[in-house]
């Protein structure tokens, strides 16, 4: 008699065990893997973005800590806006959450008109170091002028101003040489370069008919070749905005910058020139600046103009004698 | 009785001359350059500034090189006017030009800023250069007040 009680409270004992062992793991498991069955249960196999991930990452950056998102597709495989996310989070804490931010509308989308085109400048194997822009200039409006102020970067001649637009720099002094102001051309004809970025465009949204803006890029870039005859030029994407951020005017949009994308890789397609697709790094994937990329709309945060220069050293053309 | 007089006249003279320059001659003062620029940093409300490379900082600002011996600089986005430098030049001769490059800079700034964003060449207006010693100081900012506080702290 005391022996069947004695089973049964084993038995009751054993049971309790069990019953704790499988609580335990299924606290476990739902601390540790709750994302995973939340993607599992709403994961839907026949939508565009079933495998669109989105990431953000809350960094305590050295500019005040602001957050940046980066979103992460599968498209070729490739990571948009992510490929240096380490440079993002240096010295923040990490947040990862899954979750499908976008409408089901939405579709990936290319950042080039033509993706196989043979002027767009692609990713070396070898990434190059600050030394390599000794010899370039770099020629642009604020956007190019931020990325000069934050991005790291230690090398390279900056021929910058808030404001410039194709117009300006063809008809007016833009640029500073310390007491007056001068035109570009002035300004490029000081020293020898090697290498010429230009980025231009966001203050030609919607200034003229593309025709016009085509007609006009390539009389400035075959001044500036002429000046520079032996310069590699490389013509630097117009960066996407954050619509609902911009406040200066509507023609600003990221349908205006893929258009005029499209006329500055037919420049280059059609000039020689390099196509550098900045968009590659910075869109969200749907045709738009990554969000928290800018804290105007515009301009591009710190941690993102790092994000480009790292890009410019994985993509420029090798000197003959490196290729051989 | 009157030699002692003009002894005391000559010695305030001498005196209130003395400290009068010795805001703006004064050698002795020294000062963390980097301390200054982040102290400056809280003036700035309505931007994010980030640490230019030091290398960067004489193209910038149209300085030699050679008449500086250390400079920080934070600067905008793009998004605004603001900045903040201090800069340390190698001799207090040098301070009049550095002076000089920065209010160019600014009229300049101001130039562009008025074809493109109104509301921060008006920030411009507001620009603060101020030299101690053999120490500059260049700051656009939001609290203009509050950055000529921290200046005085400084000695400037």
């Amino acid at each position: 008699m005391a022996q069947g009680r004695r089973r049964r409270r084993k038995r009751r004992s054993e049971f309790a065990f069990v019953l704790k062992l499988i609580t335990m793991v299924a606290l476990v498991i739902f601390i540790f893997e709750g994302r995973l069955i939340y993607t599992m249960i709403t994961f839907d196999p026949s939508g565009e973005r079933g495998s669109t991930q989105s990431e953000s990452e809350t960094g305590s950056s050295d500019d005040g800590g602001e957050t940046v998102s980066a979103a992460v597709t599968s498209q070729d495989g490739y990571l948009a806006g992510l490929g240096n996310a380490e440079l993002i989070s240096d010295s923040g804490t990490e947040s990862e959450t899954t979750a499908q931010t976008e409408s089901e509308s939405e579709t990936e989308h290319d950042t080039v008109s033509n993706p196989d085109s043979e002027a767009i400048v692609r990713e070396q194997a070898e990434a190059v170091d600050d030394s390599w822009f000794s010899d370039a200039v770099f020629i642009g409006d604020s956007r190019m002028e931020g990325f000069r102020n934050t991005s790291g970067i230690t090398e390279g001649t900056f021929f910058t101003s808030v404001g410039m637009s194709l117009s300006s720099m063809t008809s007016g002094e833009v640029i500073s040489d310390g007491d007056d102001m001068i035109t570009v051309a002035a300004a490029l004809s000081g020293s020898e370069y090697g290498k010429i970025y230009i980025m231009l465009g966001a203050n030609d949204l919607g200034e003229y008919s593309w025709d016009d803006f085509k007609a006009g890029f390539i009389a400035v870039t075959d001044r500036f070749m002429e000046i520079q005859p032996d310069a590699i030029l490389y013509i630097c994407s117009c960066i996407y905005v954050e619509e609902d951020k911009v406040d200066t005017g509507d023609y600003i949009n990221n349908e205006n910058v893929d258009k005029l994308n499209e006329v500055l890789l037919e420049v280059c397609e059609e000039q020689g020139y390099y196509y550098l697709d900045f968009n590659e790094v910075l869109s969200d994937g749907y045709g738009s600046l990554i969000e928290g990329a800018s804290s105007d709309g515009v301009h591009i945060t710190p941690d993102y103009c790092k994000i480009m220069l790292e890009y410019l050293k994985t993509h420029y053309v090798a000197e003959p004698d490196e290729s051989e | 009785m009157r030699k002692f007089i003009a002894f005391l006249c000559a010695a305030f003279l001498v005196l209130s001359v003395g400290g009068c320059g010795s805001k703006k001659t004064d050698d002795t003062v020294t000062m963390d350059v980097s301390e200054l620029a982040e102290a400056l940093l809280e003036t700035v409300t309505s931007d994010s500034l980030s640490e230019t490379a030091s290398s960067m900082i004489p193209s910038i600002y149209y300085l030699d090189e050679e008449n500086i011996l250390s400079a920080v600089a934070y600067a905008s986005s793009g998004a605004t006017a603001c900045e903040v430098a201090v800069i340390e030049s190698t001799s207090a001769d040098d301070v009049e030009n550095v002076e000089t490059k920065l209010e160019t800079r600014v009229e300049n700034q101001s130039e562009l800023y008025a074809s493109y964003n109104q509301s921060e060449a008006a920030r411009l207006e507001t620009a603060i250069i101020k030299s101690v010693g053999v120490y500059t100081v260049f700051c656009v900012c939001d609290d203009t007040d509050r950055a000529e506080e921290i200046l005085e702290e400084y000695g400037f």
